[in-house]
């Protein structure tokens, strides 16, 4: 049962109204429908409140369908912010700065692979460093990670991990302006030195996958995608990097709060004016994180591609092994979008969203500039994935963003004791998906049950027009921390 | 007492440690965490590592402290056994919740955490933590023994 002060809009979203909470300055929009509805947390609604009390807030703060508590914001969240008036928040990107995804795509079928997936399952295992204590096949001098906080996936690309031509094909050229690697501490650069190229744990993963539905053909086919095809999917982020950077700044954010007397309902969400130094100090080293995870994920896509290159004995390029695209879901950005019918620059937070640009949009690729931007939502490793689209939607509604993924049900102690007894990769590979994990039990924290499905977060946001589903792509590979 | 429990929420995963003196209850925490990460019983007390940490609050010196630990496993891999924490200051009063120490003053530890380089052959791998973290951070005093809630970004 939803909290009385709430009111359904439509099908697919309710408004939590600005007198739900006292301080609110705007109203909240949480995207779910009946469904998703049930599993909607009541700290979640108060943290949707919560964020629509900080200062310079534009429209509403919103919520995707695979919204659940988080960090001071809800992951899920979406929130816009004046540049004037407004602030920024670590708590509103979340420890691991530019968590996101990328896929790969390949001219194989699902028929010729099936034989040898176990196979190729380890060859990649033991290609892509992964898990608790893995360490990276990348050592950083101080000088060389200055020069990739500063440039990205650009920065392996001119290391020999990748090709140019990867580059179009990243959210912001996999390079954002404005890092200062002046701005990082001793300890973001130590803990950074060996986790270049490596995927993490927890829910973070490469997937071989396969296209099992097309919904939007034209879509489909200008992107490059058809039925049976298999693809590979990776969603990692920053790593330690990342994670220290943040620890880092919310200590100077706490500091903030007090020098700039802002009144928070909650100490997460700890932010600064967005023009004070201490903003623009933690944007600048955000940056650096945000291209130290464009990086790790290019770094990781080429050992993809020498994987399979090696096993198939043949060249990526015979193999077709190109990038589709590669999405950032924990990211704070400055954008222009129309605010009361004016262009207005604002900052613009996702934590656990996709930004889902529509066709025409001048910081899309010119390869996308007709279709849209390819979104890509990872599901859990027994179910599915998708690829959506951007739609004209989303930059009247929610700021050119969607949905992220499927969102946890369970906690990961849930988890275990219900995988109690069961053999989890036994499960999978009787469903055809071979699993293997460096944890012993991250397979159980990461089973299907744990999760919503991705299937009904994505009809959410398919039926509410800020995305449209364009293919869904079901796991056959799966490689865990 | 015991050292520790789990804090089970969805999501991400949390402590609740338990000490008759502060310097043991930031102890424990330091276990209670190291747990999550593998099983003690495989990692031996082969080197010590010393920190020291500063805090204006009581409960930011547990989160400062409990992400130096992450910091030392996440950069050098180094993970703990045995934690001697030789003292917190000042450790006389508690504030108000959320308060700050002594009036704006500095709250300070120091430790020694004898431990080995975490290997990926020998200890098992649980939970990669990612940070310790403010959210419903709770240090206090219930009866006699000291408690501490703190919640990590896994």
């Amino acid at each position: 049962m939803l909290p009385e002060k709430l009111k359904r809009i439509d099908d697919t979203k309710i408004e939590v109204p600005a007198d739900y909470k006292p301080g609110m300055r705007v109203k909240g929009i949480i995207y779910v429908d009946e469904i998703l509805e049930k599993d909607l947390e009541s700290h979640s609604i108060d943290q949707v409140a919560n964020v629509a009390t900080l200062p310079g807030i534009v429209n509403a703060s919103m919520a995707m369908p695979d919204v659940h508590t988080g960090y001071g914001f809800a992951i899920g969240g979406v929130a816009a912010f004046d540049l004037d008036e407004g602030i920024v928040s670590p708590g509103g990107v979340g420890y691991d700065i530019n968590c996101g995804v990328r896929l790969l795509m390949t001219n194989l079928k699902k028929i010729d692979i099936v034989p040898k997936l176990k196979d190729l399952v380890s060859v990649l295992y033991n290609e892509i460093p992964s898990g608790v204590g893995s360490k990276g096949k990348i050592r950083l001098t101080p000088d060389s990670e200055r020069r990739l906080m500063l440039n990205g996936a650009r920065w392996a690309v001119e290391e020999g991990y990748g090709e140019m031509s990867d580059l179009e094909r990243i959210e912001s050229g996999g390079c954002i302006d404005g890092a200062d690697p002046d701005l990082i501490s001793k300890k973001a650069y130590e803990r950074g030195r060996a986790q270049q190229g490596t995927l993490g744990s927890g829910n973070h993963f490469l997937e071989i996958q396969y296209v099992d539905e097309i919904y939007d053909e034209k879509s489909a086919n200008a992107i490059g995608l058809f039925e049976g095809q298999v693809t590979v999917m990776i969603h990692t982020g920053s790593r330690g990097f990342g994670h220290q950077v943040c620890t880092d700044f919310l200590e100077v954010m706490e500091r903030a709060v007090s020098k700039y007397k802002i009144e928070l309902p909650d100490r997460e969400l700890a932010c600064a004016p967005y023009k004070s130094p201490e903003a623009q100090d933690y944007l600048a080293a955000m940056r650096a994180a945000a291209n130290y995870a464009w990086a790790n994920r290019q770094c990781i896509m080429h050992w993809t591609r020498e994987a399979f290159m090696e096993f198939f004995g043949t060249s990526p390029r015979e193999l077709g092994m190109s990038l589709v695209y590669d999405v950032a879901h924990n990211i704070a950005k400055v954008e222009e979008h129309i605010v009361n019918g004016r262009k207005k620059k604002l900052v613009v937070h996702r934590k656990g969203a996709t930004r889902a640009f529509p066709p025409g949009h001048p910081d899309l690729p010119d390869a996308y500039k007709q279709t849209g931007q390819p979104v890509l939502i990872p599901g859990d490793m027994g179910r599915a994935s998708f690829v959506l689209i951007g739609t004209e939607k989303a930059m009247n509604e929610t700021f050119g963003s969607t949905c992220h993924g499927a969102g946890r049900v369970m906690s990961r102690h849930q988890a275990i004791r219900k995988a109690r007894g069961r053999a989890i990769w036994r499960e999978m590979e009787d469903r055809g998906i071979i699993v293997r994990s460096a944890g012993r039990e991250t397979l159980a924290e990461e089973m299907s049950e744990a999760y919503k499905d991705v299937s009904d977060v994505v009809d959410v946001v398919h039926r509410a027009g800020i995305s449209k589903r364009v293919a869904r792509l079901r796991p056959m590979g799966v490689i865990k921390g | 007492m015991n050292q520790f429990e789990i804090i089970d929420i969805s999501g991400d995963v949390g402590i609740k440690a338990f000490g008759k003196s502060l310097e043991e209850l930031f102890a424990n925490a330091a276990i209670g965490m190291y747990s999550l990460i593998t099983a003690l019983e495989g990692i031996e007390p082969e080197k010590s590592i010393n920190v020291s940490i500063e805090s204006n609050s009581l409960e930011g010196l547990l989160v400062s402290w409990l992400n130096e630990l992450v910091f030392q496993f996440d950069t050098y891999g180094f993970i703990g056994k045995k934690i001697v924490i030789t003292g917190i200051t000042p450790s006389l009063t508690l504030p108000p919740r959320g308060g700050v120490m002594g009036g704006g003053g500095i709250c300070t530890l120091k430790a020694t955490i004898s431990g080995e380089e975490f290997d990926t052959e020998r200890h098992e791998r649980k939970l990669l933590i990612k940070a310790a973290t403010y959210h419903r951070l709770k240090v206090e005093k219930v009866k006699d023994i000291w408690q501490a809630d703190i919640i990590f970004d896994i």
